[in-house]
Parts: structure tokens; sequence; C-alpha cells
């Protein structure tokens, strides 16, 4: 999904609106219904139609000719066990885990760090930074994709160039797109530079509703920094850390547009996550219905690892409402 | 889903009938083939230039009253994603251009117009043959060649001469031994980046390997057997005499412009490369000097991969009248002539291949051409290419894994698209 | 302290200047001329800046028909997603009914959706119903892409204006449109802002749809699609490459630099903090 993943959805706030009190609403009042009617309308017929289309793709032979001609027929769960006989499939799987797992501890962790030292920093300094996250998270995937391209291009990138200056000769010329583990950290830097603005500046929004009395006590009790934000810090960010950070796995796992203009998933496989594989499966083989079942499976391995956060959010919105 | 289709499929139908006597637009009642208003032909980057797609549209918007042609290059970016969605379409260009390894699995898909009864008014027995048998499936001819190619060392003669080099090399030793001699201060040996596949492909095919072999009825990727391993030695050695990309192939950047800046001795490329050359750099008209790609031996020049063009109508198409009538322009004798003197690239006729007697380019990829070969002989091999599979174990052996290790994985992944059925 | 708050600044500087660098090369390539694009070692900043590569991207096939196609692909889904998320998050915001928890997981979830997998699916929706080669279908597919999360964050925005701002109104002697016209919705604005400058980004990026929806009518792609293959469109030309890139990022920078200074610096922050 193209920046759909960047752009923020806010966590819950910790109070929720206050109980509506002027306009209370008779149960059975249609209002609300009417309301929500287009965006219901809408996500019916553009996403879950579609959706079932695609869920009825994975149980049928479709492929080049089906596509073109019409008359696909039901193959039941054949797909699913092609899939899942294939040794590649677990090897993406488990690489998708990983690249997720990379990223989002990565962008967590220098998202805090970042947070941090925003609400310590002078005025002048903070604005500055908080500009220059702001103008990162601006820059459009596809933009910044086409960056990284020319950064670590082999004979003019800049990279190359600063590291044979820093005396790391063997980056002369060096090919970054040719090696899957170069060119794995070269997407998990660009995923997370692009990442970082977003988690950084809302965990930033969220300690400077803590209040300062709170750390002051802390630190007349003797608490050191790090004690500090393990005992104060930490705890009433929680659901905020827990919110960015589900966000950032759904984002991170379902990263396509970085990849595919980059990488194209090579070289070899070194970079197919499960989305790559589903689009090349797809698209490239023409095998829409072993794509469709790679797609289907990707969103239930999402939902299960989400689950309780689902669960607990309609605990949550369920007792307010 | 099953209904849906099979209306689409009736309305797709009806629409092909109905084509006929219907513009484009309003389905007003003009004459059958005389001429639906608006016709969309798809030619591939670098099969035509500019000069010559403009030429040939305004001949036949004059010669066909009432047709306007509207001729789009396609980039080879996911071109096959392209066609496949115009296929499936329901309202799709009228002609497409489709690479000879391509043609057979869209033919085989059924979205493109058999062309059986039109062969005899194509002159089909004239065909030259490495173009219109993979559009045929089953005896039944979907594809119409439209041009060959193969390729040729292009070089800089200047280089060459500098170099005190006075004939160009004759067996493979000797192109190694020359190149390197040229490989000296600013000036590459030869430009060959490191995905040049199908060059590839020919040093296999000398030493007595291929791609992928059929086994039965199972097709077996074949780059980890001891003669394709040779081939891609010599590849690296020779690559290794200049400063291609090991990373990339040769569009990216496109070879044609780095010739042109007159620093790289040889290139391997078609005949036509050399006008895209002249397209940048007029100044090295007289510089450039061709050669076949030398063999093992003196008395035999190098294997090389027959590439080229066939044009296909889609089912989809709502003129197909009209549409025939521009691929019978395209793959007659008079745009043929033009298309080979203008572009070096073999036309499709076997009579006419006098028209490039005179040309040096030309003559020494006939010279090669008696070696063509083509690639495996399947409707998946598309898919194959479409991986990029041969290209990332090209780059892996370049920049220093092991060669055996990596052919076995590129194999097996071959195996695996080339069975995996369509 | 003060050595502290030293190191803090060198630390606060270095991020910055990692963030910031790849942005800045963009701009910094876009302006340089050919030479010293191509020199041995690079220049930090165009000794003599050129206009050339920007004349070259403009100059490119299509540019302008592919610039326009976007800006009316995207503006329109926008405004779309903004007038139906709005009505949802009202609805989800003031009022209390049943199965409002289970909407708002639904939403939540309609973020996880497999949208390279509904290619296919689309495709055969649209070519089924005539919409290929259609703004309009495009235009539909990227509402829906930026709807879930254009509901959440405007619900966020809407939940942080009291409602009591709303009911004084309604004592004065409004009447409930009216309030919201006059009160909730000057308030609502900069909110409004950020959320389609949210949207905006997501579909102005988006080319995979294009390329499957788009098919006879090339004059109908937008500009990813034409920035993703750029090395169709310049070779090696890194110059004209990032002065495409600059171009295609610039409406999105312009418009945020306007909402910032419209909005305050609490603009991504906003909807976050309730």
């Amino acid at each position: 999904m193209p920046a759909a993943t960047q752009a923020p959805a806010p966590p819950r706030r910790r109070q929720e609106p206050r109980a509506p009190t002027g306009r209370r609403r008779r149960p059975g009042d249609l209002w609300p219904y009417l309301l929500i009617a287009p965006a219901v309308a809408g996500g019916v017929f553009l996403l879950l139609y579609p959706l079932l289309r695609a869920a009825t793709i994975s149980f049928q032979r479709f492929r080049m000719g089906e596509l073109i001609r019409g008359g696909a027929e039901l193959a039941g769960l054949d797909n699913y066990r092609e899939l899942l006989a294939a040794e590649e499939f677990w090897t993406v799987t488990l690489r998708t885990f990983a690249w997720t797992a990379v990223n989002v501890v990565l962008i967590v962790g220098i998202s805090t760090a970042v947070a941090l030292m925003l609400a310590r920093l002078g005025r002048r300094m903070r604005v500055a930074l908080m500009s220059a996250l702001a103008l990162v998270w601006a820059t459009p995937v596809i933009a910044a994709t086409t960056i990284f391209q020319w950064l670590f291009q082999s004979e003019l990138g800049v990279v190359n160039w600063l590291l044979v200056g820093l005396g790391l000769d063997s980056f002369q010329g060096y090919s970054w797109f040719a090696d899957g583990r170069a060119m794995f950290g070269v997407l998990v830097a660009l995923v997370v530079w692009q990442s970082v603005p977003f988690a950084a500046l809302t965990l930033y929004a969220g300690l400077t509703t803590i209040p300062a009395e709170l750390y002051e006590s802390a630190r007349i009790d003797g608490g050191t920094g790090r004690q500090i934000f393990t005992r104060v810090t930490f705890p009433i960010l929680r659901p905020m850390f827990a919110l960015i950070t589900s966000l950032e796995v759904i984002w991170v796992f379902k990263c396509f547009p970085q990849i595919w203009v980059l990488s194209q998933g090579g070289p070899g496989n070194a970079t197919t996550t499960l989305p790559v594989y589903a689009f090349k499966v797809a698209r490239v083989l023409h095998r829409y219905d072993l794509g469709s079942a790679v797609a289907m499976l990707t969103v239930a391995v999402l939902a299960v690892a989400l689950v309780g956060n689902l669960r607990r959010m309609l605990r949550q919105e369920g007792a307010e409402s | 889903m099953k209904h849906r289709l099979l209306t689409a499929a009736a309305a797709l139908t009806l629409a092909a009938t109905a084509a006929c006597g219907s513009g484009s637009g309003g389905g007003s009642a003009a004459p059958a083939s005389t001429g639906p208003a608006e016709l969309t032909v798809w030619i591939m980057d670098g099969s035509v230039t500019d000069e010559l797609a403009k030429r040939f549209e305004t001949g036949y918007e004059t010669a066909h009253r009432g047709v306007d042609l509207d001729i789009q290059i396609q980039a080879w970016d996911g071109i096959g994603e392209r066609v496949t969605a115009a296929l499936a379409s329901t309202d799709a260009p009228d002609v497409i251009e489709v690479g000879n390894t391509q043609v057979a699995q869209y033919a085989a898909s059924g979205g493109v117009k058999d062309l059986t009864d039109k062969v005899p008014d194509l002159a089909g027995s004239d065909w030259i043959p490495g173009l219109a048998q993979p559009g045929n499936i089953d005896g039944r001819q979907y594809g119409i060649p439209w041009y060959a190619a193969n390729r040729v060392v292009v070089y800089n003669k200047e280089l060459f001469a500098k170099a005190g080099i006075e004939a160009p090399p004759k067996t493979r030793d000797e192109w190694l031994e020359i190149t390197a001699k040229l490989d000296k201060g600013g000036t590459q040996g030869i430009y060959l980046t490191g995905q040049t596949w199908y060059a590839l492909a020919g040093f296999i095919w000398d030493e007595g390997g291929d791609l992928a072999v059929k086994e039965g009825d199972r097709w077996k990727g074949a780059l980890d057997t001891p003669q394709a391993l040779a081939g891609m030695d010599f590849y690296r050695r020779l690559q290794a005499l200049g400063k291609g990309p090991k990373d990339a192939d040769e569009a990216n950047p496109p070879q044609h412009e780095v010739f042109a800046q007159g620093k790289v001795a040889q290139m391997i490329n078609v005949p036509g490369g050399a006008a895209r050359v002249l397209e940048v750099e007029p100044g090295m008209k007289d510089k450039m000097g061709f050669f076949p790609i030398p063999g093992k031996t003196a008395d035999k020049p190098g294997a090389v991969f027959t590439g080229g063009s066939d044009l296909i109508i889609p089912e989809a198409s709502k003129n197909p009248e009209a549409a025939y009538e521009v691929v019978k322009a395209l793959a007659g004798e008079e745009f043929q002539t033009d298309l080979a003197k203008t572009m070096n690239f073999v036309p499709n006729r076997a009579s006419l291949a006098h028209v490039l007697d005179a040309d040096e380019g030309t003559a020494a990829m006939a010279r090669g051409a008696a070696a063509g070969r083509a690639t495996p002989n399947t409707p998946n091999w598309a898919a194959v290419e479409a991986t990029s599979v041969i290209k990332q174990y090209m780059t892996a052996v370049l920049t220093g894994k092991d060669p055996a290790t990596e052919a076995r994985k590129a194999s097996e992944s071959i195996t695996t698209t080339l069975n995996s059925g369509s | 302290m003060r050595a502290g708050g030293i190191a803090l600044n060198a630390a606060a500087a270095a991020v910055l200047v990692v963030m910031i660098f790849p942005v800045y090369w963009m701009f910094a390539t876009a302006f340089k001329p050919a030479a010293e694009i191509q020199a041995e070692t690079p220049s930090l900043w165009p000794a003599h800046p050129t206009l050339e590569h920007f004349a070259a991207a403009v100059g490119a096939d299509g540019f302008w028909t592919f610039w326009r196609n976007s800006l009316a692909v995207t503006g329109a889904a926008v405004l779309l997603a903004l007038a139906v998320s709005l009505l949802s998050a009202f609805a989800v915001a003031r009022m209390r009914w049943r199965g409002r928890g289970a909407f708002i997981v639904m939403v939540f979830a309609a973020q996880m959706a497999p949208w390279e997998a509904l290619l296919v699916p689309m495709f055969i929706i649209a070519r089924d119903t005539e919409l290929l080669d259609s703004l309009a279908m495009l235009t539909g597919v990227y509402f829906m892409i930026t709807l879930p999360f254009t509901i959440v964050t405007l619900r966020g925005f809407l939940a942080a204006i009291p409602v009591e701002v709303e009911e004084a109104a309604l004592v004065d002697g409004c009447t409930r449109p009216a309030a919201f016209r006059r009160v909730v919705f000057p308030l609502l604005a900069p909110g409004l802002m950020a959320t389609s400058l949210f949207g905006f980004i997501t579909a102005w990026n988006e080319f995979a749809f294009v390329n499957v929806l788009i098919i006879k009518d090339q004059d109908k792609r937008t500009l990813p699609v034409w920035l993703s293959s750029f090395r169709d469109v310049f070779g090696t030309d890194w110059g004209a490459t990032m002065a495409a890139a600059t171009l295609f990022a610039l409406p999105v920078l312009l418009v945020f630099l306007f909402l910032q200074r419209r909005v305050g610096a609490g603009m991504i922050t906003g909807a976050v903090k309730g």
C-alpha cells in the first residue's frame, strides 16, 4: 500500500469523547446510521466486494487464460495446498517477519530517542528538528525511493563516496543493489528514514502531555534518567506505544512500493516479502490464483498478529458507547 | 463470478461482431473495413525511430481516408502486465508488437486473433522461420512475423587503429586477447553489462550447453551443466575487460549512449544500435565497424540469440478488420524495406534479404545469423525472463559468488517456473 | 549540565542532518549541471546552478498531462473522502449507537486491506462495468484507500472540540446545522486540512492501480507511474530524474508548508493529543 503507510492515524485519546450531553439520542435513532451509510457503502463496493472476488479467485484455477477468456473453474484448496507445500513460501514468510521485526524495532527505538531528545531541546533547535522531520514525512514515497536509488548508485552515488572518504576503500564502485544483504539494508534504511518522523512526532506530542510535576517528584525521589523513563514515561505512554507499534507493524509488513521500485524483490529473492511475493506470482507469472491465495494468507497472518489489539479496541470502544 | 465473466465474454463477442460496422465512439454506420475512425498501435521502444513511426502514420492515413492511427511507443518495463491487461480488456489496442519469446504465451491464452486464413495474403510462404514458428500454436498462426535481428560486435575503428589492431578477431581467444589490449588507460576494451543474458546464452550454446532442456515432458534449467558454466566463465573474463556495471542490463544506462562517448572500443548490440549511437553523437558516423560474435574456432561464428518481434491483433480489438489492414501494411514489402534500411533489421521475408547487402553492419549480422538460435520453445519461457533469474545469476557470479552454487539455484528456479503451467 | 547540553544539541544536529540530507541531495542534484553530477568528487552544493534539468523534466513527453491527471484524481478522491468521513466521524465522535464499536474496529481493520491483491479483481470489475481507462474508477479506488484513516484522524480532531462550544451556539438560537457551520467547522478547519494532506500524500503516490486500470488511453496515466519508470524516460540522466522527483514532491511540500504556517506546528500532532 502506498503512503497510506505514512499517514498517521492518531492514537486513541486517553479520555474518550465526553458523553454528548445535550443531544443524547434515543436508541434506534436512524441518524448515526445515515451518517455512516456513505462510508459503509464505499467500503462494501470498493473494498469488501473486490476482496470477496480475490478470495474466490484463490479457490479457482485462474491464470492468464482465465483472465482473458473467463470461465474459471473451482479448484478447491489446490492453490493453498501448492503454496503451503512450496518451500519458498515459508522462506518468504520468515523473511517477512524478520523484515517487520527489524524495521519496527528500529523505528520505535529511534523514534523514542528522538522524541525524548525533542522534549529536552531548546526552542530553536526543537523547531528546526521538527521541521526537518515534517519535511521528510511529507516527501512522497516514490520521490524518496528515487532519491535512495541515486544516493546508493554504485559509481556516482554519494554514499559510496562518503564511505571511501572514511577510508573504507572496498566501497569504491560497490554495487549495493547486487548483494542480497546490502539491498535489504538499503531498504531498511529507506523505510526507517521515512517512518521515524511520524512516530517521533506522535510520541513527542504524547510526552508533552505528561505533567512536569511527575518528573520532578521522580527526580526528587532520586530516580536516574533511565529509571524515570521506565517508571514514569513509559507506563503513561504505554497505550500510545502499543498503538504506534501495531500501526508500524501493519505498515511495514504490507510495505510494497519501496521494495518493488527499488529491488523488485531481488537480487535473488533476498528482499521478497509476502506482498511482493503475491504481486510477483500474480503479475509476473500470471498465477492470479496463487497470488490471491498468498494475499489471503497474508491478511490472516496479520489479523492473527493483531487480534489482541483489535479485541482490546472493541472492548474499550464498546464500553464507551 | 462465472456469470459475470460469461456476460463479459458475450459482450465481447457482440462488440467484436459489431465492431466492423461501428466507429470507435459513435457507432455511426460506416461501411465495413473502409475504416472506423481510430486505431491504436503499440510498438516497442527501440523498434522504430520517431521519424519512421511518423512516416508510416502519415503515409497510412493518407492512403486510408478516415483512419486515425495512434502509434504508442511502449516501454519494456512491465510490458507483460500491460499486454495481458490489454488482451483481457474489452477495448484493446488494435495491433500490438510482442517479442518473439513472448508471443507463444499470449497466443496460448486465447486472447489473440487467429490469422491462419490470412497467411497466404501476407506471403506467409516467404517468411523467415525464426519468427513465424513462435507465433504458431498447434498449426494456427496468431503472431505475424515483423522483423528479426541478432547481435553483432559494434566496434570503434579509431580505438582499434590506435591499439594497432588491424583485423577483427576470428576466435574467442583472439577476441579476449585484443580486448585486453584495448582495455588501457581511459579506454574500455568492451562495454558489457553484467546482465546481458542473451550474450551469455550465445556463449553457452557455443560450448554445447543450453539454458533449459526438455526431459520427457518436463523442462529442466540447465545453467549448472559444465558447458553452461564454461560459457559463464568466458562471459566473466570478457566482462572484466571494461567498466560495464555488473548489476544492470544494457538498457540501464542505454549502452549506445555510453558507446557514443567514444571511450568504449566494443559493445554487443544489434546493428541498428549504431543508428541510435548516431542519434546521440553524429560524429561517430565513419568510426563504427561491425563483426560477428567470434566462435570457438575460426571457421564458425559464435551462436547468437535470434531476437525479433511479431504483430498480434487482440480478440478484444474493436476494429479487427481495419487492424488487419494495418498489420498487412506493417508486414508488407514497402514498409519492411523501409524498416530494414532505417533500423538495420532483418525483414520478415526471405526475398527481401537483399535489402541489407550494402550495409556492413547487417552483413555481419547475416553472417552471424547462420548460427542463430532461439530460447527454449515453451510458452512459460516468458515467465523465466520476467523473473530475471538469469540476470541475477550473472550478477551473483560476476560479483564473486561461487558459480556452481549460484548456477544450481538459478537452474532450480528455472525448472520450477517452466513446469508451473499457465 | 552544560556539557550535556552541548552533547544533546550535537546529537540533535546529527539527527537533523541525517534526516534532511536525502531531500537536500535531491534538490542539490536537480540544480547541478551534468559535469558536476558526474564529477569524481561530489560537491556539496551546486557551484553553477542550472535549470536545464527542470526544463528537461517538464519538457518530457506528457509531463503536464500526467501532472494534471494526478492533481485531478488526487484532489477529487481527497475531497470525496473528506466529505464522507466527516459524516462518519461525526457519528462516531458525537453520537452513541449500537454497532459503534464494531464500526470503529472495522475502520481500523480496513487499513490492513491487501490492496496489491485487489488489482486483478478491480481490473475485472472495471472491465465488466466499462470503467477501464476512466479516471473516475481510479478516483473511486483512491477514495477507498484514503477513507479509513481519514475517518480515524477526523474523528480525533472532532472529539477534541468540546461539545459545550456547540451547545452554547444552540442556546444562542442557532439551528444545529448552523451551529456546526459557524462554530464547529472553523475549529475543525485545521484538522480538515491536516487530514486532507494525509490523504493527498497517499493518493498522490499510488501507481500500481494506474497500470491495470489505464490501458489503452495512455494520456490518462499519472505522475508516479511516469516517475517510477523514469529510467525509460531519462536513462541515466540523474539530474533530470532528481528534477522530476523534485517536481513530484513539490506540490505536497508546498501544501504542507502552507498548512503548517496556517495551522501551526501542532498540525501533525493535533490529532493525537485529544
